[in-house]
């Protein structure tokens, strides 16, 4: 059972936690941002330009 | 086909012709350091554990709610793009050594060769070449059977998606067959960094609606968010290659 689920864990989330963990904050903050009437299409994208530039500049080399 | 299915297709074939390589590469290894014949036993029980998979969970996708399948779906694609494009980026930026299959395959044949010598040809299947070209085919048709599901899904044609997925599939092992070699010369890592802007796109796209937004202009968006992720993935790499940056790096490093 541990196996199977540091498997998926593997799968998922691979050698970065932090990028997973990042998505997962700036899908929560769309949600609740768009759910108290302002507009949030525009976190994913800010998201994906901080989370990568983070990611390439910690995993380099 | 319109525009949003060629999209889907062009995706989807991308993504299942790296995957695919990825196995092939493997099962050659395995194939021609060990046996051949246990080699193909394996690609077949990998096979069958996927077609099992398959069976399993694709009517289970189809019975999500839209909304929830966009969350998740979407979460997960972007957390695998961003993965896929980090890679693409380093290796562009000549930051991590090029996946290279020819070394791959020379990797995994001389592991092959050394494995348990005295099994080959003991019994009527070889175990190693058997486990490695299942464990192979298994591992990489997982990401295939993931890819065709979800993009399948969330655009309500997963028969186009998984049509795509076996051209690609087709494709790769009809070449691989014919020059009988790893398939060195197909740009993996350039379909990679394309794979890796279009899984970080689409997943950017359902998770925010999947979450309640609205985009600009709705699907057409898409257009925007293409170009936008490759231009900001190319401008990471010029900025990465610049001299007195690479210099930086080696310093921290």
């Amino acid at each position: 059972m541990r196996r199977a689920l540091l498997a998926v864990w593997d799968f998922i989330v691979g050698d970065d936690w932090v990028t997973a963990a990042g998505v997962v904050v700036a899908g929560a903050a769309t949600a609740a941002l768009q759910s108290a009437g302002v507009v949030a299409w525009w976190i994913l994208p800010v998201a994906v330009v901080v989370l990568l530039t983070r990611s390439v500049t910690r995993h380099r080399g | 086909m319109s525009g949003s299915q060629w999209a889907l297709a062009v995706s989807v074939f991308l993504a299942c012709a790296v995957e695919a390589v990825e196995a092939l590469t493997i099962v050659l290894a395995v194939g021609t350091a060990r046996n051949w014949r246990s080699a193909l036993y394996g690609v077949g029980a990998g096979l069958l554990a996927l077609a099992v998979v398959v069976a399993a969970l694709g009517p289970a996708v189809g019975s999500i709610p839209i909304g929830a399948l966009r969350v998740v779906v979407g979460g997960l694609l972007l957390v695998f793009g961003l993965q896929w494009l980090r890679k693409a980026v380093l290796r562009a930026a000549g930051l991590k050594a090029l996946h290279d299959e020819d070394a791959i395959f020379e990797r995994e044949a001389a592991a092959a060769r050394d494995a348990d010598a005295g099994a080959r040809g003991r019994g009527p299947v070889d175990g190693y070449a058997f486990t490695i070209a299942c464990k192979g085919v298994l591992l990489e048709g997982l990401e295939v059977v993931f890819i065709v599901l979800t993009f399948g899904a969330n655009q309500h044609d997963v028969g186009l998606a998984t049509l795509a997925a076996v051209a690609a599939t087709l494709a790769v092992v009809a070449a691989g067959v014919a020059v009988r070699a790893p398939l060195a010369r197909v740009p993996e890592n350039t379909m990679k960094f394309a794979v890796g802007v279009l899984l970080s796109t689409y997943g950017c796209f359902w998770l925010a609606e999947g979450a309640g937004a609205h985009w600009p202009g709705g699907d057409a968006s898409l257009l925007a968010l293409i170009p936008g992720i490759a231009l900001f993935a190319v401008a990471l790499v010029a900025w990465l290659r610049a001299p007195s940056r690479l210099r930086d790096l080696e310093r921290a490093s």
